[in-house]
């Protein structure tokens, strides 16, 4: 490039807040804070129950407070605000073919859907029968 | 027949250290694109106003400007569609020269950067014009890269770009949209020729798939489904030079 | 000031520039002497108006067809004012051309075989024309630009406003252009020159024309000698928006498209072109596919029988596509939908889009030899800019993209070639040309004195040519035209430009294009005044000379620019080589004429 840098102009930090656009890209990427919160919470259960019956407990304790049940809910909900924009972008990153003829987007994005009830359902029959 | 107002965001290098808003008043009916807006105030009211303009039916892609904070082409905005305060300006992350014209020279070193041109396999033979001889290509070969080839390079996804904003290194979408339209031609052998330019940070890789570029094309290219779709063929390239050795 | 020495320079970045810059580096690594080869364009080269082209480009395609009918529709076609070595050089070679483009990538449509597809276009016998959808010239234009890069000793200059030409002894020797983005002057010394600054359709007020095309390369060339040749011969498209005049491909009636009148009547079939032919069954040369020059005739004889409907202020004709389907809209003519609905707001699938003729083309130019080269020794032209002789008194559809590649090829080989054997003029020229460019634009940028606005000038010129030199025209009327351009060229002397700024300073170089513009108009109006008949594009309605008339007229207008002074007309023979002239005829005439 034959520019001196500073021809070009300066994105300010707060770009993103200049357009709805951005917001929502913004919200999608910030998904990832409560996620990382729900993990710790997963992790430590594990730590727990390696310690012993009073640590898991404890866990179990922490668990039911309101505000960590508030945070996990707002992580399912952000869980689920990620996955329904990156199965939107999925088709579009991977357009699939049967034979010579591209499958829908739309039916992508559908299949994917019908994918997470599957699991959903298998994990209910796993864990939600006691 | 009403009266609309466009604010336009003017700078003029040879008197002026900073920019400046300048309003005028434009005729406007239902037919009025912001294209014809510019040329009444050209040719009525400030004839030192500087855009770039030419063929008046979205093919050319000149006339790229930012339109209350958006970037769109002057010819296919309607005033009718938009807001009643309009504020015109250049097209965003890229230096500006004069008013509404920016300099286009790092999107078309970009677009030089991704070879984008056929590159033959060698075993097909240099053309000869004795024995012309055009490659076959069905129609679903041509549908798989056809909406990629559709770029006027009007290079509105740049402007829409923040990440080409933050880093005008990035090669950008409609760059990399056209390396992924020639890597997609069922002529074309020049993939391991590209991807040393697109496997690397300023290639696909500096792309968070923010999507607005493709909300913003007037052609429908979808550069950001080009864009991350390099990536898979950029991530299966990193693997099998791995497993090579 | 910037000076560099080129062994070419290409003037314009459209496909014919583009294409004979590739040609001309192609030729010199051939021969094994790299050669410097500039390209410059006034836009970044993908905003030429090639790529505003739709329909396609014809060749020879298939087996039923041969070289000799595309050469006698070209003739026939052009009013026999063709030239036949040209025109034979040209269906022998565009087939190859075609393919050529092919081989760098441009994407055109497909049969399910994977074989090149074909689509019918007017005044053509059989199918023979190219295309990439409806974007045909689009595609071709980006195929050009970007196999370009493949060839480093091709030195762009990009927005590059051409000033002058600059000769010695006769023969070229350089360019003086500005740098449109910091007002500076550079010279470039050159061997050769190829100008493809394409047509001049701006001429006129109601065009299908990008802004760009004003003209200049051929007042260029003018002024300095060459000739402009055939210049009365403007084509206007039969269908172009209201409004706008933005195009709507003649691709449209390739695939099936009908016109009708306000009643709903296909009217071609009254005036030589018909009988009807059976809606989705098109026929070649018959009724929508008879010649652009007769369609557009046709509009207007409706229009004065009052049998055309409206649109906003215009009158109109509708062009119908329904019965096509939607699918086939959707594949094959796409950019069409997309330009109705966004213009005019009618989505042809389910209306027939309202359509008027419009300025489309211009089919004289400077006069060039079969290789391209104009009087001026070294100095070539090729494309719209130029009159090899091929289009005559009227050009078929998807005939000019094909020649920007058989005459931008050639045009940059002969420009190598030449080149290969010459050696740079002294400098001093150049910076003298230069010198006397740059008193001149600060004279056009004087501050206070008053003087003419090119606004007003601009805007009297289009209005002139449109009232003077339309689709039917009177020796008033072409008299009055001439009368007002000659006026408005003296007044153009005392033209002022309110910005004195440098950079991108737009206003000076519309008034530029203007004064480009003023003198071609000048040609266009002299050539139509002189030729006192009627063939092609040019009709007039003045009593005995509503036909053609060969005796008289088998000749090819030349004019040449006398400076202040009004310009000079000369007559040149045509190459009828190969066919004499016939009636032109289409329809079933022409099925009767023939058997």
């Amino acid at each position: 490039m034959n520019r001196p840098p500073d021809a070009f102009p300066r994105l300010p930090r707060s770009w993103w807040l200049k357009h709805r656009y951005f917001k929502a890209y913004m919200l999608r990427e910030a998904t990832v804070l409560p996620l990382i919160f729900f993990l710790l919470c997963l992790m430590g259960g594990l730590w727990a129950l390696y310690r012993g019956e009073e640590a898991w407990a404890a866990w179990l304790v922490f668990m039911r407070s309101p505000l960590v049940v508030a945070l996990n809910l707002l992580a399912l909900a952000a869980s689920l605000y990620h996955a329904a924009t990156f199965f939107v972008l999925f088709p579009r990153v991977m357009p699939l073919r049967l034979g010579r003829r591209a499958i829908a987007p739309q039916a992508i994005v559908a299949g994917q859907w019908v994918g997470v009830m599957i699991i959903g359902l298998l994990f209910f029959w796993l864990f939600g029968r006691t | 027949m009403t009266h609309r107002a466009l604010s336009i965001r003017r700078y003029l290098p040879d008197q002026d250290q900073a920019s400046y808003w300048q309003r005028y008043e434009v005729p406007a009916d239902d037919s009025t694109s912001l294209l014809d807006a510019l040329h009444y105030v050209k040719e009525e009211l400030d004839s030192t106003l500087s855009y770039r303009w030419s063929c008046r039916m979205a093919i050319c892609g000149s006339c790229g400007v930012m339109v209350n904070g958006i970037p769109r082409l002057g010819c296919k905005t309607f005033l009718r569609d938009l807001p009643h305060e309009l504020r015109i300006e250049p097209l965003a992350h890229f230096p500006v020269a004069r008013d509404l014209i920016v300099d286009m020279d790092v999107f078309l070193d970009h677009l030089a950067a991704v070879k984008p041109y056929l590159i033959e396999d060698a075993a097909v033979g240099t053309f000869d014009p004795a024995a012309p001889t055009p490659h076959r290509q069905t129609p679903a070969q041509l549908a798989r890269y056809r909406q990629f080839a559709n770029c006027i390079n009007c290079g509105l996804c740049y402007s829409a770009c923040p990440q080409f904003g933050l880093n005008p290194e990035f090669l950008g979408p409609g760059a990399l949209a056209l390396a992924h339209r020639y890597n997609l031609d069922s002529r074309d052998s020049g993939k391991q020729a590209r991807m040393p330019v697109l496997n690397r940070h300023e290639g696909v890789w500096s792309c968070t798939f923010v999507g607005f570029c493709s909300q913003v094309c007037p052609k429908h290219v979808d550069p950001a489904a080009a864009v991350n779709q390099g990536k898979v063929e950029a991530a299966k390239h990193t693997l099998i030079a791995l497993f090579k050795g | 000031m910037q000076q560099g020495d080129f062994d070419v320079v290409v003037v314009g970045g459209g496909g014919a520039g583009l294409r004979a810059a590739i040609a001309a580096a192609e030729q010199a690594r051939a021969e094994g002497r790299p050669q410097r080869i500039a390209l410059l364009s006034k836009v970044y080269p993908m905003r030429s108006h090639t790529v505003a082209a739709e329909g396609g480009a014809a060749a020879v395609t298939s087996h039923e067809d041969s070289i000799e009918a595309h050469f006698h529709d070209t003739v026939a076609g052009g009013d026999w004012l063709v030239e036949q070595g040209v025109a034979d050089y040209f269906v022998r070679h565009a087939y190859r051309e075609l393919v050529q483009m092919e081989r760098w990538g441009c994407p055109w449509s497909r049969q399910e075989d994977g074989n090149i597809q074909v689509r019918r276009f007017g005044g053509m016998k059989t199918a023979r024309t190219w295309f990439a959808a409806d974007k045909s010239g689009f595609h071709m234009l980006h195929t050009l630009f970007q196999t370009s890069l493949k060839y480093p000793e091709i030195e762009r200059f990009d927005e590059y406003f051409v000033l002058d030409l600059v000769l010695h002894e006769g023969a070229i020797a350089g360019i003086v252009a500005l740098e449109v983005a910091t007002g500076e002057l550079i010279t470039l010394g050159a061997k050769a020159v190829v100008l493809a600054t394409g047509g001049a359709g701006r001429l006129f007020r109601f065009n299908t024309n990008a802004g760009i095309v004003t003209g200049d390369g051929m007042a260029l060339a003018y002024r300095h000698g060459a000739a402009l040749r055939d210049m009365e011969f403007v084509q206007y498209h039969p269908t172009g928006l209201p409004g706008s005049g933005i195009l709507i491909t003649e691709a449209c009636r390739g695939e099936g498209g009908i016109l009708l009148n306000k009643a709903g009547h296909r009217y071609l079939q009254d005036y030589g072109l018909g009988p009807e032919t059976p809606l989705g069954e098109p026929q070649n040369k018959y009724m929508e596919l008879g010649p652009r020059d007769k369609l557009s005739q046709a509009f207007w004889q409706e229009q004065q029988a009052g049998r055309t409907g409206t649109f906003g202020d215009s009158d109109v004709v509708y062009l119908d596509l329904r019965h096509l389907g939607a699918a086939h809209i959707k594949e094959r003519l796409p950019f069409i939908c997309e330009l109705a609905q966004a213009y005019i707001n009618v989505d042809p699938i389910h209306e027939p889009i309202p359509i008027r003729p419009a300025v489309h083309y211009t089919m004289g130019g400077i006069e060039t030899d079969d290789q391209c080269e104009t009087r001026i020794e070294g100095l070539y032209a090729a494309g719209e800019c130029a009159s090899v002789g091929l289009h005559g008194a009227n050009r078929l559809g998807s005939n000019s993209l094909t020649e920007l590649l058989v005459f931008g090829r050639l045009a940059g080989e002969r420009a190598s070639q030449r080149a290969s054997s010459r050696t740079h003029t002294s400098p001093h020229l150049l910076l003298e040309a230069a010198n006397h460019q740059q008193q001149a634009l600060s004279q056009r940028c004087e501050r206070g004195n008053g003087g003419e606005n090119w606004v007003t000038l601009k805007r009297a010129m289009v209005q002139a040519m449109e009232n003077g030199c339309g689709i039917y025209r009177t020796t008033d009327g072409m008299q009055t035209a001439l009368d007002t351009i000659r006026q408005l060229r003296e007044r153009f002397r005392n033209v002022r430009v309110s910005d004195t700024s440098r950079a991108y300073n737009t206003e000076l170089l519309e008034c530029l294009e203007l004064g480009f513009g003023l003198d071609v108009a000048e040609a266009a109006c002299l050539g139509a005044l002189e030729r006192r008949e009627s063939r092609g594009a040019h009709q007039r309605l003045d009593a005995g000379l509503t036909t053609r008339d060969d005796v008289n007229y088998l000749r090819h207008s030349q004019v040449f620019y006398r400076g202040e002074q009004a310009a000079e007309l000369c007559w040149q023979a045509v190459d009828i080589r190969f066919s004499p002239p016939a009636e032109r005829v289409y329809g079933d005439a022409a099925k009767e004429k023939h058997a």
